[in-house]
């Protein structure tokens, strides 16, 4: 999975592509990490180029969910492909994220 | 670009009418922490395609909530076929194979290991007139990631002994996912008598044994962390059903059906259809 970070508006915008599974979810923590060790509390992810995402994958965004939360700030979902958008609202994850559309 | 989204939701709401182009059958056993992104991704994929088809998760036996969350899910073309007890991966696939109606059938591991996306490839070797089509990770073209040392050297040696030290020519016989024309499914699954993890040697065994027509298929597959096969029990099990498929072969147990649809506990869910016609 690649993972790129820009800048949207005032807070990070991690841009994810590939498979989002159980491999893949050190590095994606070790880049939230990064960013949220900073003043940063809030945090974009952008998902329209994973094509799949597994259990531990999702653990992971609740966790960094949390995690923004706790400094009050907050996680976004953007652009979720549509098996991504069908995958969390199977487990019902659709209702815990913030998601935005654009 | 469009959406599947509007071809998902009416699959998820609307039950297919027959004929029944395409099933895709998982085998699951205790996948509780697996199967819902594995059927979120079939169901967006599968109902992208324009075509009638139906999902069945063939239950093994599961102990933890596998069949509650897929009963939650109240997919109106899922169907969950549940076990009276943990019969093995090839009974599980059986079980699904013979309840499934579409025309074509392909089987697919419960942990998305090959991505649902390459069902057009082994479909397009159906449709050029093959009754079979495997994935295969050994065929040129392949590509594995993450797969383990120790599950490489075995799976290099079992091919080698199944290959040249059991007469079947393939590369991969072990890869979970496989496409067969419905004729070719009954054929071979009605006289299916391992029930364990080599039964994809046995179905190999017994195309080539029919004389059907088998197109290896190479694969993006990548291996997926909490798998519960243990490479070296399966690997021991694998040299003694080689010997076990031959002895039924000389036995001429595969001359007669084994099975049939009927041997299936029973169908749960929000299957609006049932399942097909027993004989």
């Amino acid at each position: 999975m690649d993972i790129m970070i820009t800048t949207e508006g005032d807070h990070p915008l991690v841009t994810l592509a590939g498979r989002f599974d159980a491999f893949e979810t050190e590095a994606f923590r070790a880049a939230l990490d990064d960013l949220l060790d900073g003043d940063t509390s809030t945090v974009s992810v952008d998902l329209h180029d994973v094509q799949f995402i597994d259990s531990s994958a999702l653990a992971e965004l609740v966790r960094a969910m949390k995690h923004c939360r706790e400094a009050e700030g907050e996680l976004f979902l953007h652009r979720l492909s549509d098996p991504v958008r069908v995958i969390l609202e199977l487990t019902r994850l659709d209702a815990a994220f913030e998601i935005r559309e654009a | 670009m469009t959406s599947d989204l509007p071809a998902y939701r009416d699959w998820a709401e609307r039950p297919v009418a027959e004929p029944v182009d395409y099933s895709v059958v998982i085998p699951a056993y205790n996948e509780a922490i697996r199967i819902l992104p594995t059927v979120g991704a079939i169901a967006v994929h599968m109902s992208s395609l324009g075509k009638s088809w139906e999902l069945i998760v063939a239950d093994d036996g599961s102990t933890d909530d596998t069949i509650e969350l897929l009963e939650g899910l109240e997919l109106v073309n899922l169907h969950v076929l549940r076990a009276k007890a943990n019969g093995g991966k090839g009974s599980a696939v059986r079980r699904g194979v013979l309840a499934a109606r579409g025309g074509v059938i392909l089987f697919a591991d419960a942990d998305q290991s090959t991505p649902i996306e390459q069902f057009g490839d082994l479909l397009a070797q159906i449709e050029a007139g093959n009754d079979v089509a495997i994935g295969s990770r050994a065929a040129e073209g392949a590509t594995v990631a993450n797969k383990s040392i120790v599950r490489k050297v075995l799976s290099t040696g079992l091919n080698l002994m199944v290959r040249f030290g059991f007469g079947v020519p393939f590369a991969d016989t072990q890869c979970g996912f496989k496409m067969f024309t419905s004729n070719a499914a009954d054929l071979l699954f009605r006289r299916q008598l391992i029930d364990e993890f080599s039964f994809d040697l046995e179905i190999l065994y017994l195309a080539k044994k029919f004389d059907l027509k088998v197109a290896e298929v190479p694969v993006e597959w990548i291996d997926a962390p909490g798998s519960t096969v243990d490479p070296t029990k399966v690997a021991i099990e694998f040299v003694r059903d080689m010997a076990q498929i031959k002895w039924f072969d000389i036995r001429g147990r595969y001359s007669n059906v084994n099975h049939s649809p009927a041997d299936d506990e029973h169908v749960i869910g929000s299957a609006d259809s049932p399942p097909k016609a027993q004989p």
